[in-house]
């Protein structure tokens, strides 16, 4: 386990230089829970280092896909999937261990969840439960996760507190530092900010982008002020299809499908008015 | 929260038509429902309260009324004497219980809860265990006597004594597991998940940490029935004046309980005066174990959410929901 944790590190490590492979990808994926297809013929990639934020109306599946990025649908009764997702080249259902990926693709949820420990043991569960570090290293590595997503100051003299008496936007990046240290290649993150206040979202977004290119981002938000002015690339999902891809300001300018302009002007059925 | 309320009363003033000042007046009907009401659960409280001071105020009378410290140190002759075998072997069936129904409980309520996929099976066990608790506790006792005491030959002895109480409590730990496994946060499961955490290891470490209030307190309420029982004991362990010994087998064990409904009909005076006694050690037993349990609670709960903002001394949670309000 330690010598295969390893080599994975050093894959981190050297970031693999294949500049223009994309990091992770999907050729032909479709997704559903028993009788009910959920996403059908999604081919896309995500380009390394960038923030690609999936948008559409409720319902239009994002979310779902987003999940089985690093296989957090397997466990739902019933889920199916059928094509390939890929990491760094290798198919995630096949050739990478379920624990590994989530390692590598780590997760941050709409509402804030710590665990109910102290928030030095919340930073460091990860890279205890993965025995990445010696646990003379624990406090280190909190600082160090902390200050990265600049929590350190106002905690600095509480690691040992419960993280419940933080704020709701101080939790998110409490949870966001906990993904981080695990030191993942790619982040997956489900409408980060919907819960949040206005600064913490904008403590959460400025963080993102100082977090890539060195990590890839992919986020769902509903939140299309958001989409603009937090993502390089940008998906647009509608009724379980993916119906345009590109880079965020070209779609906003010039969207090539119908759908996604009326989406994008604010109307809530991009369809109906056909 | 009462300037929200008055102004709220003040809209549906306004919102009327009347100058009135104030809520509108409630019907008369209204009222007497309302009191009903309240009698009625006022005349609950009080039967429960009641009860439970009554029976502690007749424990307490009988036995003060003729007091010997000595009883702790001293052992049972027959019918006199002394009860301080009778509390070693009720502490060494309480500990025996805690470990053997404590393992199995729990271990069957970490399976219903987290690896028994919902089908025929789990029906079963689950239908299985709640047939379980609703045999009488002299049943147990028979079969138990039937075959552990006769069958297996192991005559009256701690061990069949343990087995029996311990299957009698078993089901209790493994609802009270099963549900407060369940009432854990998906959120926590599915944190953990993201991390790469294995299943064992998030149930170890996120998981069961959060559930441990609920399951300590089911094992000790299990603990409290199992200290409170008679039948099975008088069938598996019988009665000795003896300490109880390392043997698990062969020997009989003395316990509390056997004194209080024994020695209670028994014509000496002093007999008599052991059964109001071991009543009243067994009653101050469960008041321990019921603190026990929320010492527990309290230990293992400081990160829980809802300890989270109000950890500490009360001004202290006063200062947090005014800094709480003061955010939002």
């Amino acid at each position: 386990m330690q010598d295969q944790h390893g080599t994975d590190t050093l894959v981190l490590n050297g970031r693999r230089p294949v500049d223009g492979q994309p990091v992770m990808a999907a050729r032909d994926l479709a997704l559903g829970f028993g009788s009910t297809t959920v996403m059908r013929d999604i081919t896309v990639d995500f380009p390394r280092g960038s923030i690609t934020a999936l948008v559409g109306p409720s319902g239009s599946g994002k979310t779902t896909f987003l999940r089985s990025l690093n296989r957090m649908n397997d466990k739902v009764r019933g889920f199916w999937n059928r094509g390939t997702i890929t990491l760094e080249g290798q198919d995630v259902h096949g050739d990478i261990d379920p624990l590994v990926l989530r390692r590598r693709v780590g997760m941050v949820f709409q509402r804030p969840n710590p665990f109910p420990m102290s928030i030095q043991d919340n930073i460091v569960s990860g890279v205890r439960a993965h025995r990445m570090a010696r646990r003379s290293d624990f406090r280190d590595i909190a600082e160090t996760r902390l200050a990265e997503v600049g929590l350190w100051s106002a905690v600095a003299d509480r690691l040992g507190d419960s993280p419940f008496r933080l704020s709701g936007g101080q939790q998110q990046l409490l949870c966001l530092a906990r993904a981080l240290a695990v030191e993942p290649e790619v982040l997956l993150l489900d409408e980060p900010t919907s819960s949040l206040d206005p600064r913490s979202t904008e403590a959460v977004e400025e963080l993102l982008r100082r977090l890539t290119p060195g990590l890839t981002v992919i986020i769902v938000t509903h939140n299309l002020a958001q989409a603009k002015r937090l993502s390089d690339d940008m998906i647009f999902f509608y009724e379980g299809r993916l119906v345009e891809t590109g880079k965020t300001a070209q779609m906003f300018d010039s969207p090539e499908r119908s759908e996604t302009a009326r989406y994008l002007l604010g109307e809530a059925d991009p369809v109906s008015h056909r | 929260m009462a300037g929200a309320t008055a102004s709220l009363a003040g809209a549906t003033a306004s919102l009327a038509g009347s100058a009135r000042r104030g809520p509108p007046a409630i019907s008369w009907r209204r009222r007497i429902v309302d009191n009903a009401w309240w009698g009625l659960c006022w005349v609950g409280l009080l039967a429960v309260v009641g009860v439970v001071v009554w029976i502690l105020a007749g424990v307490a009378s009988r036995a003060f009324s003729d007091w010997k410290w000595s009883v702790l140190w001293t052992q049972s002759t027959g019918t006199g004497g002394g009860l301080a075998n009778t509390i070693a072997g009720t502490f060494v069936i309480l500990v025996g219980v805690a470990i053997l129904a404590g393992a199995v409980g729990i271990g069957a309520g970490v399976y219903l809860a987290e690896t028994a996929r919902p089908g025929p099976v789990t029906t079963f066990l689950r239908s299985a265990s709640e047939v379980l608790s609703g045999v009488p506790s002299i049943v147990f006792g028979y079969v138990g006597y039937i075959t552990l005491v006769i069958g297996l030959h192991w005559g009256y002895s701690l061990l069949a004594a343990l087995i029996v109480l311990s299957l009698l409590v078993v089901p209790y730990v493994a609802k009270a597991t099963e549900l407060s496994l369940g009432q854990v946060p998906l959120a926590y499961r599915e944190g953990g998940e993201a991390l790469g955490m294995t299943k064992t290891y998030r149930l170890r470490r996120v998981v069961m940490p959060s559930a441990i209030p609920g399951i300590a307190t089911g094992l000790i309420v299990a603990l409290a029935i199992s200290v409170g029982e008679t039948a099975p004991l008088i069938y598996t362990a019988s009665f000795t004046n003896a300490y109880p010994s390392i043997h698990l087998l062969h020997q009989p064990v003395s316990y509390l309980t056997y004194a209080a409904y024994t020695f209670f009909d028994e014509p000496s005076r002093a007999a008599q005066q052991l059964s109001a006694d071991a009543a009243l050690l067994l009653v101050a037993l469960v008041l321990i174990l019921i603190v026990l349990a929320r010492v527990i609670v309290r230990l293992t709960q400081k990160y829980s959410p809802e300890r989270g903002a109000g950890s500490g001394s009360f001004s202290e949670r006063r200062a947090a929901r005014r800094a709480q309000a003061g955010a939002d």
